[in-house]
């Protein structure tokens, strides 16, 4: 059974159309990765299938269940989000924030917190649990709001540019870490620019390509049309180019506007 | 951190302690009478009014995103107040009845927090615009609340004066039967809510994915706020800035995590306000102050200063 739905998705705020019947599914373990320009309607995408915006029509369905069916705590067994933007610099330490996402479980407050410390400890933070996060930075606050999403346990994962904020090692090792629960049987549902760095999970994702608030491309990370779709959806041209046996995808510094709208 | 939470309670209990000591000293049968019948029972009262404003008040905070979002500035105790108002101009003997004004108090208070909570649910309201609706609500209801004085009789309006100051009644346990079954399930109710709160306070829609019903936790909070409120204004009167200061100095020793700092607020707020109480009994010889004088006296330049020291260390 697919683990997410979403049929002929249409989100409306007021005349605008913010989303025009898209749709697409995810099984469990596969990987989606949502690119398009700025205003595509990528974040508002993942916002309906939470059930954070208003859903004008069409469906969301999770493990064949329709989004309204479920309780709160039903969907955060299905559905975790970390959203685009980070967590406040608030006077908490890193621990309690990560152990806040646990909230869907029965447990004791000893056993939330064990399972949290072993989340931030998955993203290289286990040092910091007791610090405040506004004495972290905000690459820091970006990998404890990945504890946090890890410490749901959710089936499906909606990641908004999880690699904000990070150097480029920490952006390898989200995908990286991306990839372990790919393996596990996790589904991820990615917002991106940067599509080189689904090279670090196993599975090759489909790419799927959202402009104006609609779906207008699918491929898969391996295809040869990749960079013509890119260069589709941004506008600008894009060169595929291969150095030590891997391919990188990159847009051609100073030739803004010239590819093929 | 960890280590200051006895001392918060050791501090309360000590202040609850030492309340009882603050008068004429406690000599003979006269003594007894005063212990038991006057000061154990005033203690009491100031401790579950004291322990629920500041509880309330931490949950706003909460609630609202904002540390200045309480009882007094969101409009709840406003609304409570005008409710209670209406109930003692209307009812010519000069106290109206404690059911008839517990329920005029609540019916405020409830219709105020319903204001505040439109606005905040209107969509994209942001938290200043709440905190301005509640601003608006009190303002309003404190118009109306001169308006209903101004027409009142003379003797309803003294008795409205009086109470409006807010001030802990004098004789026996009849405050402490009437304000239990109020105020208890009020914070078992809130102290149950502990954990979603702490979700909910890192963003409402992060909570939401999280698995919090929103909706529900905004009207349960709201809802319970505005009972424990009412049954504390329709007993004593409106009593500034312990929802607000008492949090804060929690926090400042205990840390901000909701599982200190909810049981700690209820706890601390039951000595800040019976230590308010004994200084209002006691700093004008043979008369007392009302305790609202007090709390807001000691409660507003407490405020800033804790202000200007936390925005010193923000600022480094």
């Amino acid at each position: 059974m697919n683990a997410l739905v979403l049929s002929e998705l249409t989100v409306r705020a007021g005349t605008r159309l913010l989303l025009d019947r898209v749709t697409l599914s995810l099984e469990p373990g596969e990987i989606l990765a949502l690119v398009g320009p700025n205003g595509a309607g990528k974040t508002t995408l993942l916002r309906a299938a939470l059930g954070l915006v208003r859903i004008t029509s069409g469906d969301v369905r999770l493990q064949g269940k329709s989004l309204t069916e479920l309780t709160p705590r039903e969907r955060a067994r299905e559905l975790g989000w970390l959203p685009q933007e980070p967590l406040r610099a608030e006077p908490v330490p890193a621990l309690e924030a990560v152990t806040a996402a646990r909230y869907r479980f029965t447990e004791t407050a000893a056993n939330a917190r064990k399972a949290a410390l072993g989340c931030l400890e998955r993203v290289g933070m286990a040092d910091r649990a007791d610090q405040p996060l506004a004495e972290l930075s905000g690459g820091e606050r970006q990998r404890v709001a990945m504890a946090a999403l890890l410490a749901q346990e959710a089936r499906v994962l909606l990641l908004d540019e999880p690699a904000n904020h990070l150097d480029p090692a920490l952006q390898a090792e989200t995908y990286a870490l991306l990839g372990a629960l790919l393996d596990a049987g996790t589904s991820v549902l990615c917002v991106t620019h940067d599509v080189n760095l689904l090279a670090h999970v196993r599975a090759v994702p489909r790419i799927a390509g959202l402009k104006a608030g609609v779906l207008v491309a699918t491929t898969r990370y391996d295809a040869a049309d990749l960079p013509a779709t890119l260069e589709m959806l941004f506008g600008v041209p894009m060169q595929a180019l291969e150095a030590r046996g891997r391919r990188l995808i990159a847009p051609l510094p100073g030739a803004l506007g010239q590819g093929e709208k | 951190m960890s280590s200051r939470v006895p001392v918060v309670i050791l501090a309360s209990v000590a202040l609850l302690m030492a309340a009882l000591l603050v008068g004429v000293p406690l000599e003979g049968a006269r003594g007894d009478f005063i212990l038991w019948e006057l000061r154990v029972p005033r203690v009491i009262v100031g401790a579950l009014v004291g322990g629920t404003l500041a509880l309330v008040g931490a949950c706003f905070q909460t609630l609202f995103q904002n540390p200045l979002a309480t009882e007094s500035t969101v409009g709840t105790t406003a609304g409570s107040t005008l409710g209670a108002l209406a109930a003692l101009a209307i009812d010519v003997p000069a106290f109206g009845s404690f059911p008839a004004l517990f329920a005029a108090s609540f019916a405020g208070a409830l219709l105020a927090s319903l204001v505040v909570f439109l606005v905040a649910a209107s969509g994209r309201a942001r938290i200043g615009d709440v905190l301005l609706a509640g601003i608006a609500v009190s303002v309003a209801t404190g118009a109306l609340s001169m308006g209903l004085q101004y027409i009142a009789d003379s003797r309803a309006l003294v008795a409205a004066a009086r109470w409006s100051l807010g001030q802990l009644p004098q004789v026996g346990y009849t405050g402490v039967a009437v304000l239990l079954p109020i105020l208890l399930p009020v914070w078992v109710g809130l102290l149950l809510l502990t954990r979603a709160l702490q979700t909910f306070s890192f963003g409402d829609e992060l909570a939401h994915a999280r698995g919090v019903n929103v909706m529900r936790l905004r009207v349960l909070v709201l809802g319970l706020g505005s009972l424990a409120v009412a049954g504390t204004v329709a007993w004593c009167g409106p009593i500034a800035f312990v929802g607000l200061l008492v949090p804060h100095l929690v926090r400042l020793a205990a840390g901000p995590q909701l599982g200190r700092l909810l049981p700690l607020s209820l706890i601390g707020g039951a000595g800040f306000l019976v230590a308010c109480d004994a200084v209002a009994r006691s700093l004008v010889p043979g008369r007392e102050l009302p305790v609202g004088v007090v709390t807001a006296t000691l409660g507003a330049p407490g405020l800033i200063l804790l202000l200007v020291r936390s925005g010193k260390n923000r600022g480094g």
